[in-house]
């Protein structure tokens, strides 16, 4: 059974095209994460399930309920802003209890509900107080605790945690992921933040003016980018793409260098390419050489130590290319290493059509 | 330039002072002098009568409370602010909500509705003096093609209709106050914080009261404030239009004062009158900042 399905969307601002034809559909339980860079129509995507923006075009269904034209209130859904939106002239309790009030629950249940909520986000001991005498991490709690109060079908983040420091960023993402196990709710989030739609999601969908690139499950867009966006989008530090020219199962690099691909490829012979490889996939060379990994020489032009590993930096093929080692592998720029790239992971871009071949 | 090193290296503090004497001695001159001056006058024996100028005491305070002409200007002066303010208000706030939607054509609908209040409230008044003329006024006129028979309402003549003339007037004139007030306060609501309460499944009512009141209560407050202040000193508008009349009927307290001093030329009187006025309004204000949570 899916909880959200989507047919066909369309959003205009004027003559402005912000969503261009989007079907999708969310399964129940599912934590799906909108992500792309900013003006791709993630948040305007959003608003419009929520029913605060209004549809040009096409249909929303929510449990199986079409939706389009009803008003949010209508509509089974509760969500987190990324300015929190607390009411700042009612305490914790009353923010949190708003929902239920509206909607004429009992206060004996109101009161339970609010508990509940609050010792599952550990805001108990703040019910009492204003949102301005909070702070950043316990607003957004606030917030986070008014939507799942409501136990709603549907829940939309907008960015929750795009106001937060990075500390607090971390502990807020383990928090959402541990109330998505517990609550076992459909959850719609949108971020710009790769990390947070890698460690967050189910299934991704990455976005890009107003249409959708490429969606499933994190591990498969990052292996398996369908385009050089999506390649170039997610990972950090981000893909290295290197232009050269196939020959049969061979990319030959700018300045020569000859990298057997394994696996088969559907490109043309001496068809120019991008060459795409993730720093995670070079490492070190061992002392034999795995069967589809290549290895080349080269010389260290930039280090840049981030504790658990080294980002390390070195001309390849006419371009700096950085590869992510082990700490210890290397420590300062300008020594020659000999490295191995695993071809089986690296992909090969049709530079025309951006295409992954 | 030795005397500038000097300056530099003591600076004069009270140079600031002498800075500020001019601008403070010309509020003297044209606020507090007259304030205290009247006052004086109110406990003497004043008019522009007589040459006697003696000492009256609180003979002309006295006078007051049985000045049945007074109190009912007080009164008429209350009916008009108690009809008007709230019609002003709610009409504001109505057309602020509509206009809070981005729309074609919504600076240019604002800038026309805002012309009333910028016009002069004794030129509105003659004009509409003249809108409400009983044989060529268009208002008679444009009532006459719905009634089918020429319509000769006396506007400002007609005991019965001279309120809702001069209140008509009024709110033509300042509703738009209020709604560019309200209309301000509104845009700097909190979006996501209604948008936040409509996917809570607050209606209409419950947002407006518990979000959006509270957020604009402090502006709107104010706007209450000065509106209320201005309708209690209300005399443009009905100096045009009725001048009082019929009779007495529309007078208010900023017209009898008017026709004591400069009429009854009742020097003393009418400030013992502007006297009272003072200490009424000060208490209503003083009253409303507290009871409004201004003071906060």
């Amino acid at each position: 059974m899916s909880d959200l399905k989507i047919t066909g969307l369309h959003k205009y601002y004027g003559s402005f095209h912000a969503v261009k034809g989007i079907d999708l559909e969310v399964p129940s339980g599912e934590f799906t994460v909108l992500v792309g860079p900013s003006g791709c129509g993630k948040s305007t995507l959003l608003r419009t399930i929520a029913g605060l923006e209004e549809t040009s075009e096409g249909t929303v269904e929510i449990g199986n309920k079409d939706v389009t034209w009803a008003r949010p209130r209508d509509r089974d859904i509760a969500m987190v802003f990324q300015n929190y939106a607390l009411y700042p002239y009612m305490n914790v309790f009353e923010n949190i209890a708003f929902g239920l009030r509206a909607r004429k629950f009992a206060d004996a249940e109101i009161n339970k509900r609010v508990h509940n909520a609050a010792d599952m986000l550990g805001i108990g001991p703040l019910l009492k107080r204003l949102p301005r005498e909070l702070s950043g991490g316990q607003r957004q709690r606030v917030a986070i605790g008014r939507a799942i109060v409501r136990d709603a079908r549907l829940f939309l983040f907008d960015e929750p945690l795009s106001n937060l420091d990075a500390q607090l960023r971390d502990d807020m993402r383990v928090e959402i992921k541990r109330l998505h196990q517990e609550l076992g709710r459909t959850m719609i989030y949108v971020t710009h933040d790769q990390i947070e739609a890698m460690t967050l999601a189910d299934r991704i969908v990455l976005l890009r003016d107003g249409r959708i690139e490429q969606l499933g499950s994190p591990l498969d867009l990052f292996e398996r980018p369908a385009n050089l966006f999506v390649a170039s989008f997610l990972g950090s530090p981000k893909m290295n793409f290197v232009p050269a020219t196939l020959d049969g199962n061979t990319a030959i690099l700018s300045d020569g260098t000859k990298l057997t691909l394994a696996g088969k490829r559907n490109g043309k012979a001496k068809q120019a390419v991008i060459l795409g490889i993730r720093p995670q996939h070079i490492a070190l060379s061992g002392k034999r050489v795995a069967i589809g990994h290549a290895q080349v020489k080269v010389t260290v032009e930039l280090v840049q130590p981030t504790g658990s590993r080294v980002q390390v930096a070195f001309p390849l093929g006419g371009k700096s290319v950085v590869a992510e080692l082990e700490s210890r592998d290397v420590s300062k720029p300008g020594g020659k290493i000999s490295i191995d790239i695993d071809m089986a992971r690296a992909i090969v871009i049709d530079p025309q059509t951006e295409k992954v071949i | 330039m030795a005397a500038a090193t000097a300056l530099r290296a003591n600076p004069d503090r009270n140079f600031r002072y002498w800075l500020l004497t001019p601008a403070i001695f010309l509020l003297l001159l044209v606020g507090l002098f007259p304030l205290f001056y009247s006052l004086i006058v109110s406990f003497m024996r004043i008019d522009m009568m007589d040459t006697d100028t003696s000492f009256a005491g609180l003979y002309n305070y006295a006078n007051l409370f049985s000045d049945k002409r007074l109190w009912a200007a007080l009164g008429h002066t209350l009916l008009i602010t108690v009809i008007a303010l709230p019609i002003e208000l709610l009409l504001g706030l109505a057309m602020a909500y509509l206009f809070l939607e981005k729309m074609p054509g919504r600076q240019i609908f604002i800038s026309l509705l805002v012309l009333p209040t910028i016009i002069s409230p004794i030129v509105a008044g003659a004009t509409w003096r003249l809108l409400f003329d009983n044989r060529f006024g268009p208002i008679n006129q444009v009532l006459g093609w719905f009634a089918g028979y020429p319509v000769t309402a006396l506007w400002t003549l007609n005991p019965k209709l001279v309120y809702p003339a001069i209140i008509f007037c009024e709110i033509w004139q300042w509703t738009p106050f209020m709604f560019l007030i309200l209309l301000a306060a509104l845009s700097n609501v909190d979006k996501s914080q209604t948008e936040a309460a409509s996917i809570d499944g607050a209606g209409f009512f419950r947002t407006f009261r518990r979000i959006v009141l509270p957020a604009i209560w402090p502006v709107m407050a104010i706007a209450i404030l000065i509106r209320g202040l201005d309708l209690v000193r209300i005399f443009d508008i009905i100096w045009a239009l009725t001048a009082g009349g019929p009779g007495t009927m529309t007078e208010t307290i900023s017209v009898y004062t008017y026709s004591q001093g400069f009429k009854q030329f009742e020097t003393s009187y009418t400030a013992a009158i502007a006297f009272l006025v003072i200490v009424i309004l000060t208490v209503v204000v003083v009253w409303a900042i507290r009871r409004m949570g201004l003071a906060k």
